[in-house]
């Protein structure tokens, strides 16, 4: 089938905006976005900028606006955005270049969120492993799912707002250590968390939830660390 | 050097977030319907005369009340979940029943708006 492509294109050296170009390429129904965008770089414009890496939708390089909507283009395939297809860079980001976004506030803010396990505490008797039950394994199951492809900060109203905001990824970052019975720093995050930045500025909208990739229930994540910096309970 | 990252409010719009994200957006203007219908009031009570005529009006009126009675009910979801984290997962659920909750209340609403409109 012919697929018509229509990409935000934006070179910093030589534009002072962006504008879009339209390419028209032949592609398979089962064929990803990926695959197309491959397919015009490597035979029709040498010239366009995107990341991807491991193409399976792990590494979540390939994070963009594909018909509108948030999506990883290694996940999305034609069949399912149809043979009109616009891609654009993710939103509230500044552009680099072409499909290419500066991810340097989306990373700060994740850095915030202490993203690594604070335990103080003797390691137990043996000596070995700070023993965890399934059920405490599974309070964080969700939030260990995460691949950090941003598709679910950059949908999010609020952040378009302000990047000061954390945004879903980092709180879902948090998330993940603050509901980890093996970690003794949920205050400090919670804490970090109650700042004017924090979950306080998420309004519900559930953009993120729908973006997500990996199908991480967010904004439920994000309920439960505001239950738990008001009644200061993690269960 | 890169594009800035502002993102105005036509481009907001237009994400395509579906059925959570219009309640959203929905919710914004009713928001805004509320700050003119105080303001109204109030303009009203003050005896400006202008205030007091569109107050009046009964298309002022319905038009209040249809995104007024939104922003209410959706508040409403919106605290239940906020509450009840563990809700959050039937948020789709929950939608449906804002918007049959809506209507019912809605449209009586309007019917009581029209009615004394009508002199009823």
């Amino acid at each position: 089938m012919e697929v018509t492509v229509k990409i935000f294109r934006y070179n910093p050296e030589q534009d002072k905006r962006g504008h879009y170009e339209t390419y028209k390429v032949e592609a398979d129904e089962n064929d990803r976005v990926l695959d197309v965008l491959e397919l015009i770089k490597g035979h029709t414009d040498g010239s366009l900028a995107f990341r991807r890496s491991c193409a399976h939708g792990v590494c979540g390089s390939d994070a963009m606006r594909i018909n509108g909507r948030n999506h990883l283009a290694c996940k999305t395939l034609i069949r399912d955005v149809g043979a009109n297809i616009t891609i654009e860079p993710l939103l509230g980001l500044k552009v680099a270049k072409d499909l290419i976004v500066d991810m340097d506030p989306f990373f700060d803010n994740y850095k915030k969120m202490l993203p690594y396990m604070i335990n103080d505490s003797p390691l137990p008797a043996d000596g070995k492993e700070r023993l965890q039950s399934p059920e405490q394994r599974a309070r964080f199951d969700e939030s260990t799912k995460c691949i950090m492809c941003a598709a679910c900060t950059t949908s999010c109203p609020s952040f378009w707002a302000s990047d000061e905001y954390y945004g879903p990824a980092a709180i879902i970052a948090a998330h993940r250590f603050i509901f980890d019975s093996r970690d003794e720093g949920a205050s400090e995050r919670l804490q970090v968390l109650s700042e004017t930045d924090g979950v306080a500025r998420c309004h519900t909208a559930f953009n993120c939830t729908n973006a997500c990739p990996r199908d991480i229930h967010i904004t439920q994540a994000i309920g439960e660390v505001k239950l738990a910096m008001v009644t200061g309970k993690l269960d | 050097m890169g594009l800035n990252r502002n993102v105005d409010l036509l481009t907001g719009l237009r994400y395509k977030g579906q059925g959570p994200y219009l309640t959203f957006i929905l919710h914004r203007i009713g928001g805004s319907a509320l700050f003119i219908f105080f303001t109204l009031y109030i303009l009203t009570l003050a005896g400006v005369e202008f205030a007091h005529a569109l107050f009046s009006n009964a298309l002022v009126q319905i038009v209040i009340v249809v995104l007024g009675i939104f922003h209410a009910i959706n508040g409403l979801r919106i605290t239940i979940l906020d509450l009840f984290p563990k809700l959050i997962q039937h948020y789709r659920v929950a939608i449906n029943i804002e918007w049959a909750v809506y209507i019912l209340i809605c449209g009586f609403a309007i019917f009581v708006v029209l009615r004394s409109a009508a002199g009823g």
